[in-house]
């Protein structure tokens, strides 16, 4: 008797506790001030009792001292540490497969949200993690064409949750084929002989018939106008110097994906500005030591580096704790956080919306119950747009059964 | 008639002295080589000194060595002379065309090399010329007990007088590809053991039943057990030697092992069960790492008996010398690699009753150059197969220019 | 006859011998300290707070090394003269850590035979490798790195689980001076796998089995066939001289004999479940043999965690950051990622299920060896954010785990009289930053961090 009575207490409590949270989940802009926690804001020194006001979906204000409107709703963090929604620049959540591979061809026609699966439990449960944000798709070859979606992992409204419909070349390369390099090399040649046809015939009096369309070549045209992104997925440290070279040559905005050996030849890399996506993927892989203190190597050399899960290797959920690991081997903890917030955003070009707490972007917010980087760590709030759509003491299966 | 029987005996003389004349020339004369840096191997390096060959044996070996008159006289000043070269695993005459592994067939260890010998390749002639007089040929190693080999010299008219022996050890392989192949072995050996036991308990007894049922293979396989026969595995890893290595202390087999790149790593336990290893072919043509070139000298320092192989078509059975060079070049010493293609393999394949080293009583197989032993820099001038000369390059050179 | 006068020399006699027994005793006693003052083989590790994982933490704690056991563990412990002293002030101590489940050390690869799906004769230990890099190196044992730099000290070594019986397993420490010396338990259990990674190609003469019923019917036929294996032993044991001599005994077959071993209780089964059914197979199957058992993996397990406490069935759970069924991703896997609770450590703990924790580790392609155990602490660690206390988490990557592996009169704890396996390391072994500064094998430094990573 006395245990149901208590039990009933402790649930009246917690009711008490979520009620004005509740109204948080509605959907009409609501302001919202978040108070009293260490406010890690990816770009600038952290704010130890900081404050956050909510409104519209974006950030109205952040810092120390911050006026809250009257009336609005205070959510107490005291104790508390909040980051930003995190970043996954390189992801295969929602792919469609029940194999390892990903190998579907796919065109510059082809979209890439038509081939995700949303239904599948990934999406809320790297929500919950805190990964708000994520480049994705279900192609992993070498091809050209759009074939990733930057998205939100959470949202009533799918058609919003897209931020943009890649349209960057993706390429993949490995030395064991020394014909993969010249044979990239002369697409990119042929490419440029295109645009320079194409180019000839629009500024001329069109009287002529017009140049034939190759659609691969026209998937190339905006990489090498810098327009799109060359995103290549790439290992060894021979194949990045091959890449590098070919940049010097084509001049296209590049970026290297996995890019296990960067470290090798980092200074390189951060010559030409680079930024590169990479390991560790989490503990779940066992990487060679050396490879995992490449990542500090990367950043000392002034290389702007993303950590990324690759989706289903490591899954959604971790990119915490690839941060975490990060800052084990030897990256300074903001720097780190850097990593799976700004970083990625500014990379992938989506740095006006996410990416750091800061007026005007995004409301993409995760409130945590410790130091954000330990393993031990839970997230205890996350809001997307504004809107809170993760409230841990709610819906944490754990706690249901209370004895 | 006096005419006639003279005529007649003189025929007959004719006839007898031709025969021994032509009798002589397939019989092995007497032949003296003398004034040279001899290699014994049993003993300490001879200078100038002269080895007597008598109807294919040494007949005396020394400094000073009366020579018989009429004895074939060859000045060989300046050279050196070392026993015929043993190689204890080849393929050689086994390969061509496709016999070489009878890989349908897992465990099938009464399978004979005898039986699909290709006398006929050139090899031969060529390992002749780079002194290597015997080998042990036979099966590859695709299959876990891949079957028996031939043990033969390399030269000679007469086949059945040049295979020293027709079978030899047990050969199997090991690779550390799949779980099971240690316990197939394994598992092989113990029904070898109750066949032994089975076929001894009828021989014991009064034989009113019908006896067991043969089994070729747990037959060839007992011969192991009762250490008749040798076990000679083919293996690559050392958790897989020290894998093999529990086998033998479980069942007692003579042991034997072939290749074993990492031998070097558990030294001492190989040593320990006195167990000799035929290294890794060490000539050119395979890139091995530099540990393992340093773990020769490891296994030497550990008291492991070393026998250099070609593993032929692996490495060029002419060019066999060329493995005991590098095993000196990476620290064994000369004498012990001299062993290693001598003495060592003689004793490992069980013929150095006959062959092996420059002794009174041993085939006179040998090889005499034209330097150091050793040295890449120098040629086999002749090598003596039974005490004929089965190849004399002066000669071999001469022919050569005049396009034959 | 005249005496013969004695010489002068000879009045020195008895003092020279005098003397001489002085020098020699001074020398003894000399030397004597001098060996003391040499005996390294004594180390105490002095000034750290010591987590002995059987008991209280004891801060500013020392544990004495001596002959490869722990000689004493406490706070006031009088240290031998002459032993090397450890300073470990600021630090923590704590036994080596025991990874319950690897495929650590095998090379090379390929551990499952595909082909036949029952190899209880297939023993892990023919292809552990503790010899560093192939076809590399020096003789001998070889110290790995990048095992114990995470603290990592045992592990068991278990064939793949591709199979419905796959083969024995052992329990080996990272470094030992030879075979004898690292092995703890061999075989240590028999590995079997309840699910779908056993199964064969399904299609036109597809072999068995197919099915979980196949891979449960294959399993109870093994164990039929060690019953009856077994009793023609005992039968023919049993016979007189006279008979025995004259029929033959019944013939050695290395995979019954290891079933046997299930039989006779002298090892467990350890079956890879992770679906609450499969898991209930599991029980079924070793209820009806009345044979150990141990369950692998067991996402699922919370679901029965009753009877798996009630039967005292202990779980080796793996990874919780990133679970890992070999064969198949769990999160492309959507009934199974369905199946898994963030909570299943904390709800088997409540129930008084006993948990061990393995990293579960295997190779991946060019990326390195199975040496993920290396990140058990933060894993635990993890753990810790799921309503697993502390010394919970810790106890599932020491004691616990020695415990469901059979070697807890050897490791998993700092008490006196078992080996002298202890870690130091530079802060509080649940926090990400914290590294393991250095290890001990039977009482041996193996590692330091100083030394750095080769």
């Amino acid at each position: 008797m006395r245990c149901a009575i208590q039990t009933l207490v402790v649930l009246i409590f917690c009711a008490f506790l979520m009620a004005p949270l509740n109204s948080l989940t509605d959907e009409l802009q609501n302001t919202v001030a978040l108070k009293g926690a260490t406010v890690l804001t990816a770009e600038g020194p952290s704010i130890p009792s900081g404050i956050i006001l909510v409104k519209d979906g974006k950030i109205a204000a952040v810092g120390a001292n911050v006026d809250i409107p009257q009336g609005v709703q205070i959510i107490d963090c005291s104790g508390k540490e909040i980051i930003p929604g995190m970043i996954d620049e390189h992801s295969h959540i929602g792919a469609y497969s029940d194999a390892n591979e990903f190998s579907m061809p796919l065109g510059p026609e082809n979209r890439a949200i038509d081939g995700l699966n949303f239904e599948v439990p990934h999406w809320y449960d790297a929500m919950k993690a805190g990964v708000i944000t994520v480049i994705t798709g279900p192609g992993s070859g070498e091809r050209m064409g759009g074939q990733s979606v930057t998205i939100k992992t959470w949202g009533k409204d799918l058609k919003k949750r897209i931020l943009k419909e890649n349209r960057e070349a993706k390429m993949a390369v490995n030395a064991r084929d020394l014909s993969h390099i010249p044979n990239i090399r002369m697409k990119l040649i042929k490419a440029q002989e295109y645009r320079e046809k194409w180019e000839k015939y629009e500024q001329g009096d069109k009287k002529g018939p017009a140049p034939d369309r190759d659609l691969a070549l026209e998937a190339l045209v905006p990489v090498l106008k810098g327009e799109e992104k060359l995103r290549v997925h790439i290992h060894f440290a021979n194949d990045m110097m091959t890449f590098l070279k070919l940049k010097d040559e084509f001049g296209f905005d590049l970026t290297f994906i996995h890019s296990s050996e960067a470290y090798k030849v980092a200074d390189e890399i951060a010559k030409r500005k680079v930024p590169v996506i990479t390991l560790p993927l989490a503990t779940r892989i066992a990487i060679d030591e050396h490879l995992l203190s490449g990542i500090k190597k990367l950043y000392d050399a002034g290389v702007k580096v993303a950590l990324h899960t690759d989706h289903p290797v490591v899954h959604q959920k971790c990119l915490r704790l690839n941060a975490a690991m990060a800052i084990r081997y030897g990256v300074p903890e903001d720097a780190a956080l850097q990593m799976v917030t700004i970083n990625p955003a500014v990379s992938s070009k989506i740095a006006d919306r996410v990416g750091s707490i800061a007026v005007g972007k995004d409301a993409d917010l995760v409130v945590l119950n410790g130091t954000w980087y330990e393993p031990r760590t839970r997230v205890d709030l996350v809001f997307v747009d504004g809107i809170l759509a993760y409230y841990r003491m709610k819906d944490d299966r754990g706690l249901a059964e209370v004895e | 008639m006096r005419n006639v029987k003279k005529i007649v005996l003189f025929m007959l003389a004719v006839v007898f002295l031709a025969g021994i004349v032509v009798y002589s020339g397939n019989r092995n004369v007497t032949i003296a080589l003398k004034g040279a840096l001899v290699h014994t191997v049993t003993g300490s390096p001879l200078e100038n000194a002269t080895i007597l060959i008598k109807d294919g044996k040494i007949e005396a070996i020394g400094l000073n060595v009366s020579i018989p008159p009429g004895a074939e006289v060859i000045d060989v000043t300046g050279k050196s002379i070392i026993p015929g070269l043993i190689d204890t695993h080849s393929h050689m005459g086994a390969y061509v065309p496709n016999d070489l592994n009878e890989m349908p067939q897992p465990i099938g260890p009464e399978n004979r090399a005898i039986d699909a010998l290709h006398m006929g390749t050139p090899d031969w002639d060529e390992a002749v010329k780079g002194g290597v007089t015997t080998i042990v040929t036979g099966p590859g190693s695709g299959e876990r007990m891949g079957g028996q080999s031939v043990t033969i010299k390399t030269f000679g008219k007469d086949l059945d007088k040049r295979v020293l022996k027709e079978s030899g050890e047990l050969k199997m392989a090991i690779n550390g590809v799949n779980l099971s192949h240690i316990p197939t072995i394994h598992s092989n050996f113990l029904k070898a053991r109750e066949y032994l036991e089975k076929w001894e308990k009828y021989d014991s007894g009064e034989k009113k039943e019908p006896p067991p049922v043969r089994d070729l293979a747990l037959e060839a396989l007992a011969k192991a057990l009762k250490g008749e026969e040798v076990v000679r595995v083919h293996i690559m890893w050392a958790h897989d030697i020290m894998s093999f290595l529990k086998l033998k202390d479980e069942f007692g087999f003579e042991l034997q092992f072939i290749h074993a790149p990492e031998a070097w790593k558990v030294a001492d336990e190989i040593a320990k069960r006195n167990v000799p290893v035929i290294c890794m072919p060490i000539e050119l043509a395979i890139n091995v790492p530099e540990s393992l070139l340093k773990g020769i000298v490891t296994l030497h320092k550990a008291g492991v008996k070393l026998a250099m192989h070609s593993d032929h078509p692996v490495s060029p059975e002419k060019w066999f010398r060329m493995n005991a060079s590098i095993a000196i070049r990476y620290g064994l010493p000369k004498e012990e690699a001299l062993k290693a293609v001598t003495i060592n393999p003689a004793e490992i394949a069980k013929i150095d009753d006959r062959v092996g080293s420059i002794e009174k009583g041993k085939d006179a197989d040998l090889v005499v150059l034209n330097g150091p032993w050793y040295e890449a820099t120098t040629a086999v001038d002749m090598v003596f197969v039974d005490g004929i000369m089965a190849y004399d390059r002066q000669q071999d050179e001469e022919m050569a220019e005049e396009g034959l | 006859m005249m005496p013969i006068p004695r010489k002068k020399t000879d009045h020195f006699r008895p003092v020279g011998v005098v003397l001489a027994a002085i020098i020699c005793v001074a020398v003894l006693v000399l030397s004597l300290q001098f060996i003391q003052a040499q005996d390294r083989s004594i180390i105490a590790i002095k000034g750290g707070t010591v987590l002995t994982m059987a008991g209280d933490t004891i801060e500013d704690g020392t544990v004495v090394m001596w002959e490869g056991k722990i000689a004493a563990v406490g706070k006031q412990v009088s240290i031998p003269d002459g032993a090397k002293i450890i300073d470990a002030s600021g630090k923590f101590v704590m036994p080596g850590i025991i990874d319950a489940m690897t495929y650590y050390g095998i090379r090379p690869f390929g551990l499952n035979d595909r082909d036949n799906p029952v190899t209880p004769e297939n023993k892990v230990i023919s292809a552990y490798y503790p010899f560093g890099k192939m076809m590399h190196g020096e003789k001998g044992i070889v110290k790995d790195n990048e095992i114990l730099s995470g603290g990592v000290t045992t592990v068991y070594i278990a064939p793949g689980d591709q199979q419905v019986i796959g083969g024995q397993g052992a329990v080996v420490k990272t470094y030992g001076v030879d075979y004898q010396t690292f092995t703890l338990r061999e075989p240590a259990a028999i590995d079997m796998c309840i699910g779908d990674p056993p199964k064969q190609p399904m299609g036109m003469g597809a072999k068995p089995p197919v099915t979980r019923m196949g891979i449960a019917t294959l399993l109870r036929k093994t164990l039929l066939g060690a019953q009856q294996f077994d009793q023609k032993i005992k039968d023919f044991a049993q016979k007189s001289g006279d008979e025995k001599g004259k029929t033959a005994p019944p013939p050695r077959n290395l995979g019954m004999e290891a079933m046997v071993k299930l039989l006779n209780r002298d090892i467990p089964a350890r079956i890879e479940s992770d679906f609450v059914d499969d898991i209930r197979t599991a029980i079924r199957i070793c209820d009806e043999f009345d044979i150990d058992l141990i369950i692998d993996s067991g996402l699922g397990a919370y679901k029965v965690k009753e009877v798996l406490a009630e039967k005292n069935i202990p779980v080796v759970l793996g990874t919780p950051t990133h679970p890992f069924v070999q064969g198949g991703e769990v999160s492309m896997t959507p009934d199974l990622y369905r199946e898994m609770d963030d909570y299943n450590a904390a709800k088997l703990l409540k129930a008084g299920v006993k948990l061990a924790l393995g990293s579960f580790g295997f190779g991946f392609g060019g990326f390195g060896y199975a040496t993920q155990g290396r990140w058990l602490l933060i894993e635990a660690a993890y753990l810790t954010g799921y309503d697993v206390s502390d010394e919970d988490a810790l106890k599932m990557i020491t004691i616990n785990a020695a415990q469901i592996l059979g070697v807890e009169n050897r490791v998993g704890s700092l008490e006196k009289g078992k080996d002298a396996d202890v870690i130091i390391l530079n802060g509080y072994p649940l926090d990400i930053k914290t590294w393991v500064d250095q290890v001990f094998i039977d009482g041996k430094s193996v590692y330091t961090r100083e030394g750095g990573l080769k």
